[in-house]
Formats: structure tokens, C-alpha cells, sequence
């Protein structure tokens, strides 16, 4: 099976590969959810290491959990929950680890922050999922323009895409209508 | 009244239109409702989307991830070595700290893996002065037996880095390796028991 399908499967179905032994399902479902896992302990302002530490963490809890997955539809949810809790320990441990008898601490950061993690990583998940619906051509602008780390010029992107140069800012606009169309009929504004 | 298009919302986000062109939608915007609604929608969804690369973890972390599925998930096949996931079930870290103890450094840390019948106890030394850490521990059964002469491996970035033998009564030891993220592995007779992420390279 190509990459282009497993990108297509939803989670149920990937999982199901998984549990099968197939190591491409596996690497499409650590693709598909890479950014949402790291984005949650750099939302916590972790150092590089530590948001290293909570992404091996997560993607082990991950593979342990893949059979009590199999028919959740909402992945996204479970791996927030998980990498959100992953973080608190990290940040529990780092607390212990720093505090000496000789201070009286605060305990670490009460629970309001770590809800709007929850809120805003749910809502970039969102987006992501909602580029993923987008007809092929939409998805390919968008990714070149929003996800491409060397961004590249209107002029690539007009060469890659095969269109003129002039007709990157309004495929833009409509593109983006479109995202914009695709997360209202999920009810997400 | 002539609404204002998503082109030209997002040329104004990007600062693409004239001073004379600026204006005029920042004027249209603070009289209609429905625009200024756009526009704000609009410039949600491009942070959200610009800022997505900012999450981005590093190529070597994705591949970890990625190649954790051959060692765990793949079913074995005959002849091959069985690979067994150890879980940490006791982790002195997780335990509060006594109130009113002193003490000077860290502690050592002591953790209890299981798989099957099989513990593996590890308690881990770090010596600050010289930023290298002391792994030491025992493969037991809930059996009466001991696992004596088996091989040890303490694995990083993919690779073995260190190994070594149990003892009589299934001890081993790393002395003095320097911290990283290591994941140790034990070749037992039944398979092979792997602790994933036994130390991690800043703990």
C-alpha cells in the first residue's frame, strides 16, 4: 500500500494495520499525529530535551495502548490526555528535583494553563485534520505555503504547482475558504 | 455596500496592498460586522497554520518513534528472538519525598520492570561531579530460579553501547557510563525483555 493510502485510512483502520504487523501503518500514524504529541510539551515551554523525553514517552504509551484504541475514532483525544499527563509528571519530577528543604514552594502550575494546552492543541489538531479533507490540489498549496519549513517563494510554489505566478494568491484565498468551509461543517468556527 | 474578498483579507495580512488600499479596508472593517468577522476568522486560521511548523519535531525523535513498531509489534517468526516489552511498575521518583529529610544530591533512583514472570529491579546512581550515572540491577523470577550468565545491553540512538553478564544470582552492572538516554535489554533464554528509556539523558 502507498504512503498517498494510508493517509486516507482513518484511525481505526490504520490501528487495525498495526495490530496486524504492518510497520508502514505504524510510521503513517506516527506521522499523522507527530506535531500534535511534540506540540503539547512545547505549549508547556519544555526544554528540547524534556519535550524529547515526553514524545518517546507518548509514543510508547501509544504502541502499549494500540489494541484498546482499535475502534476509537477520536485518537487525537487519547493522545492529548496522555501527553498532557506525561507533561504534569515531567514537570512534577523537575519541580522535586529543583525544591530543597530550605524553600517553601508553590506546587507546580495549577490547573488553568494546562486546560487551555488541552483547548488550543485540540483546535490546531483540528486544522490539521481539516487540510487533510482538502481536495488534493488545496492541500498541496496549503502545505506549501503554511507547512513547508524552507518556505518557499510564490515562484516555486507557482513552478511546483504548474501555475502562473499570479494565480498563488487567489487559489490561496480560495483555499482557505475552503478550510474555512470544511471546519464550520464540523462545527468548529 | 462592497464587501472586501478573502484575497485581498489575506494580502492584508501579509501587508501585500498599498498604504491607500491598507486604509481603506481598516476603514471598512471598523464599519462592517461581517467583514471584520472574516477577518478575524481568517487571521485565526493562518497563525494556526504558520505556527504549526513551530511543533515540528526533530527527523531523528519521528524516526525513534518509527522504528519502535520492529522491535514491539512485529510478530515473531520461527526461529527469530521473542521481544518482550518490560513495564515499569515502581519507580522511586513517583514516590513523595519524606518530609524533613535532608539530603545532599540527588538520590538514587530505583525502578522495577516486569515482563511475564520476569522482574528486572534497576537502581541508578548519578554522580554529579563527573555528569555520569551508575546503572546496577538484578533479572529475577517469581520462580526460585536465577538467571545467571545471561547478557546485558545498554543500548543508545540505536546503538549498543555497553554490555555485560549477570552474576550467580542474576546481578549486573554499568559503572560509570556517561548520561543518556539508554534502554536496556536482556537476552533471557525466552526472548529478549527490553526497557525502554531505562534513563533518560537529562534526568
Amino acid at each position: 500500500m502507498s504512503s498517498t493510502k494510508y493517509k486516507s485510512l482513518g484511525d481505526p483502520e490504520i490501528i487495525s494495520l498495526c495490530l496486524k504487523g504492518d510497520p508502514q501503518a505504524w510510521e503513517a500514524l506516527i506521522l499523522r499525529y507527530r506535531r500534535l504529541i511534540y506540540s503539547i510539551p512545547v505549549r508547556f515551554s519544555f526544554s528540547a530535551a524534556d519535550c524529547s523525553d515526553v514524545f518517546q514517552a507518548v509514543c510508547l504509551r501509544l504502541i502499549e495502548h494500540l489494541g484498546e484504541l482499535k475502534d476509537d475514532t477520536k485518537v487525537s483525544s487519547w493522545l492529548i490526555t496522555t501527553t498532557t499527563r506525561q507533561c504534569i509528571h515531567v514537570r512534577a519530577q523537575k519541580h522535586r528535583e529543583s525544591s530543597t528543604d530550605d524553600e517553601f514552594d508553590e506546587p507546580a502550575d495549577p490547573g488553568h494553563s494546562v486546560e487551555e494546552i488541552r483547548i488550543q492543541s485540540q483546535e490546531q489538531q483540528n486544522v490539521r485534520e481539516a487540510v487533510d479533507q482538502l481536495p488534493d490540489r488545496c492541500r498541496q498549496l496549503v502545505e506549501m505555503l503554511y507547512f513547508d519549513t524552507r518556505n518557499p517563494s510564490y515562484e516555486l510554489i507557482a513552478q511546483t504547482m504548474q501555475m502562473p505566478v499570479a494565480s498563488v494568491g487567489p487559489t490561496r484565498a480560495r483555499c482557505l475558504e475552503k478550510l474555512r468551509a470544511v471546519l464550520r461543517r464540523q462545527g468548529i468556527r | 455596500m462592497q464587501h472586501i474578498s478573502t484575497e485581498d483579507l489575506v494580502d492584508y495580512m501579509d501587508g501585500r496592498v498599498s498604504d491607500e488600499g491598507k486604509l481603506a479596508i481598516e476603514h471598512h472593517l471598523s464599519k462592517c460586522s461581517d467583514c471584520a468577522e472574516l477577518n478575524a476568522e481568517i487571521r485565526l486560521l493562518v497563525i494556526r497554520l504558520q505556527e504549526d511548523t513551530t511543533f515540528e519535531p526533530p527527523a531523528e525523535l519521528v524516526q525513534w518513534g518509527v522504528s519502535l513498531f520492529q522491535p514491539l509489534l512485529q510478530p515473531s517468526t520461527g526461529g527469530k528472538l521473542r521481544k518482550l516489552i518490560a513495564t515499569l511498575v515502581f519507580d522511586t521518583f513517583d514516590r513523595p519525598v519524606l518530609a524533613g529529610v535532608r539530603r545532599v544530591g540527588a538520590p538514587p533512583r530505583q525502578l522495577l520492570f516486569r515482563a511475564g514472570d520476569v522482574d528486572v529491579d534497576v537502581r541508578i546512581e548519578s554522580m554529579e561531579a563527573n555528569d555520569r550515572i551508575t546503572l546496577v540491577g538484578q533479572v529475577l523470577s517469581t520462580t526460585a530460579k536465577f538467571f545467571d550468565n545471561t547478557p546485558v545491553k545498554l543500548e543508545s540512538h540505536g546503538v549498543v553501547r555497553y554490555r555485560t553478564m549477570t552474576n550467580l544470582v542474576g546481578e549486573f552492572s554499568f559503572d560509570e557510563v556517561p548520561k543518556d538516554t539508554y534502554h536496556l535489554s536482556v537476552d533471557l533464554p525466552e526472548g529478549q525483555i527490553t526497557l525502554f528509556c531505562v534513563h533518560r539523558g537529562n534526568s
